[in-house]
């Protein structure tokens, strides 16, 4: 790579919380934030060449990836069957109404402390589902539970983790309280 | 029909039924509280998801490399499948034993470059301490010793091309070089062009140029292997040339650089630059913006740290708390190590500040907690900064918002990686509002730089060296001491070019 490349995924990388932050309120579909992300770094590093670096890059990435995540949740969600499609507009119409910016940048970080003063079982649950790629009705099936019952208890755990969120942002975030 | 969790779990996992999505799109438009609940899981669902890979691995320059989608699928599930059963014996032993295993870091490095004397590289510019993955290390010139992890100990003198292959085997296409090989390295083999050489536990040297290769064995025994030749053993005082004339020569240890001469010359370079970082010392006192700067040649027995900065008037000398005395950058240059929870450097920066520079000398041993600190307002609030490291190896400068404004982190990239670990490391950190950024720098050169939202001046008052106070909390204060040493800080009230910084560095 050269300099300027070298630059342009530096200053990506710098901003790739801000950028999936864009993508989650463009583009409400599961799985989908990765995938924006990448096409973003793809389409940035492509130009890098017009870019100058030595400004703020969070309009132009915030325009590109507003862009891809528009284009990506389309072809996404038109394969959905139309009652879900229907769902799916709704619920883009939510984030997009949505008065608070995306937060995603500032709790990303304060999420990893607030993910080690889980409880065991809970902290258990959320390597077994986020991080083993285990779904809820195997899980259920080997804990010999209801699936609605693990369905649940994931939902309490991302409560308690945003609780947690609000509780270190309101106090200055953990990094500094 | 599920309830309302189950059905926005369902919606996040992809399985909702058409009845089910039907639902949910019902319940959300008779319920619009429901709409932002969802949302929130839907958020924090992403951000677990993207916490997965700081867990396994803290690079995220993978997640960017374009997915292979089947083939990725298809493993992880199959994979799954198959480490269900493990998974949930090691949950339910986890249960009762709280044992969890923890991700292993790992390295490729096969060797260590030790020492160096006027070091000019072809290939990128390394110092010592750096430990070497398998590749070319091209020496323009001077000398380099490099420690390979089996043992054996190479000086080669520049020019030379060196190819690390592992930790037991080189192969040298051009230059000089000797090697030590103890006993627990027998075996240690260099490839040349012509034939490799094979140490049986001694000393050699190999000279490779265009037109000839000649290996000269000072102690011991070597063997040479040539390409349909029988093997040659080669003795103590014995040389030959690797191809063509092979008639026994005289070994000459002299033409070679000896571990000896490393010394003395690493000993005069080490002593050169530190008498330049003296002189050089009473200029950046002077600087007319220069607030403050310990350069940490304190008498041993003294408690506190000298403010050197001329125009640092209302800045007091540092106190020196429980951190003991230790070897700085050179021989005779002094540094502070920060080992205990108790240990830091206490001072106070009265006053705001428009702009800010920092800039230290930092020995990292290790990432032990979740913040590093590095420079730290006491407590937090009313634009108090805080400059730490986090455990993932990210350098950070916190920045508080003023009447409970919220805070701001400027992040670098992942840079403190274990092979960064116990080498001197010159970071610096710049508050710009001119330019409306923050710019972090390590060695001299720019890591990144982020938006500055917030321009208000700074208020850094009672603050800490290597460790953090919250005066606020009257239970329990986290644990942020940094574990490594310092050797020098400086704090500007204006922000420094990129090429100051890099003057700072030189």
């Amino acid at each position: 790579m050269n300099t300027h490349e070298t630059q342009a995924a530096q200053v990506f990388l710098a901003h790739h919380d801000f950028v999936r932050g864009v993508a989650l309120k463009y583009a409400p579909w599961p799985g989908l934030m990765e995938d924006i992300a990448q096409q973003v770094f793809l389409e940035f590093m492509a130009k890098e060449s017009q870019w100058d670096l030595s400004t703020d890059a969070r309009p132009l990435l915030a325009t590109m990836t507003r862009h891809i995540a528009m284009r990506q949740w389309r072809e996404r969600t038109r394969q959905q069957p139309e009652v879900v499609q229907k769902l799916a507009d709704h619920i883009r119409l939510l984030a997009e109404e949505r008065e608070a910016p995306p937060r995603y940048e500032e709790e990303i970080s304060v999420l990893r402390n607030c993910l080690q003063k889980l409880p065991e079982k809970s902290r258990e649950l959320v390597e077994l589902y986020y991080y083993n790629d285990i779904s809820t009705p195997q899980i259920a099936d080997q804990i010999r539970m209801k699936a609605d019952t693990v369905c649940r208890a994931l939902s309490r755990v991302r409560e308690k983790l945003r609780e947690c969120i609000e509780r270190s942002t309101n106090q200055g975030g953990p990094a500094h309280a | 029909m599920p309830d309302t969790d189950t059905l926005i779990q369902h919606y996040l996992e992809g399985t909702l039924t058409n009845a089910e999505a039907e639902e949910l799109h019902e319940l959300l438009q008779t319920q619009p509280e429901l709409g932002e609940r969802l949302l929130q899981h839907f958020d924090m669902d992403a951000m677990l998801r993207a916490t997965k890979p700081l867990v396994a691995d803290n690079i995220i320059r993978p997640a960017l490399v374009p997915k292979r989608r089947f083939t990725f699928a298809t493993v992880t599930s199959v994979a799954a499948m198959a480490a269900c059963i493990t998974l949930l014996g090691t949950w339910l032993m986890n249960a009762a034993l709280d044992l969890r295993p923890e991700a292993e870091e790992t390295t490729a490095s096969v060797a260590v470059l030790t020492r160096g004397v006027n070091l000019e590289w072809d290939s990128a510019a390394i110092t010592p301490g750096t430990p070497l993955s398998p590749g070319w290390l091209k020496l323009r010139s001077g000398i380099a010793q490099i420690e390979f992890y089996q043992g054996a100990r190479v000086l080669i003198e520049g020019p030379a091309e060196l190819q690390l292959v592992s930790s037991g085997e080189a192969t040298c296409t051009r230059g000089k070089l000797s090697a030590q090989v103890p006993p627990q390295a027998k075996g240690f083999r260099i490839n040349t062009p012509k034939g490799s050489i094979v140490d049986l536990g001694t000393e050699f040297g190999l000279d490779v140029s265009a037109a000839n290769e000649e290996v000269h064995v000072f102690k011991g025994e070597v063997e040479l292997h040539q390409p349909a030749v029988m093997m040659k053993s080669l003795k103590e005082g014995q040389a030959m040339a690797i191809a063509g004339n092979t008639a026994v020569l005289t070994a000459n240890a002299s033409s070679f650089a000896s571990l000896n001469e490393i010394d003395a010359r690493s000993a005069m370079s080490q002593r050169f630059q530190f008498e330049k970082w003296l002189a050089s010392s009473s200029k950046l006192n002077a600087d007319a913006a220069l607030r403050l700067r310990f350069d940490f040649q304190d008498d041993e027995g003294s408690r506190s740290l000298r403010n050197h900065a001329v125009n640092g008037g209302q800045i007091e000398d540092g106190s020196i708390v429980g951190a003991s005395c230790t070897t700085g950058r050179w021989p005779g240059k002094r540094a502070l190590e920060f080992r205990n929870v108790s240990d830091r450097v206490r001072l106070n920066i009265p006053g705001e500040t428009k702009s800010l520079t920092m800039a230290v000398w930092v020995r990292v041993n290790g990432l032990d907690r979740s913040f590093n600190s590095l420079f730290m307002s006491e407590s937090w609030g009313d634009r108090k900064v805080h400059w730490q490291i986090t455990r993932d190896g990210k350098v950070r400068l916190g920045i508080a918002g003023s009447n409970g404004a919220h805070h701001a982190d400027h992040d670098t990239p992942v840079f403190f990686t274990p092979e960064r670990f116990g080498r001197w490391t010159h970071l610096a950190v710049v508050f710009d509002p001119f330019t409306k950024e923050v710019r972090h720098y390590a060695n001299g050169e720019l890591l990144t730089r982020s938006l500055l939202k917030d321009t208000e001046a700074l208020k850094i008052g009672m603050a800490e060296l290597g460790n953090w106070n919250d005066r606020r909390n009257s239970g329990g204060v986290a644990i942020r001491h940094l574990s490594g040493a310092m050797d020098e800080f400086a704090l500007w009230d204006r922000a420094l070019s990129d090429a100051e910084i890099a003057t700072l560095v030189k």
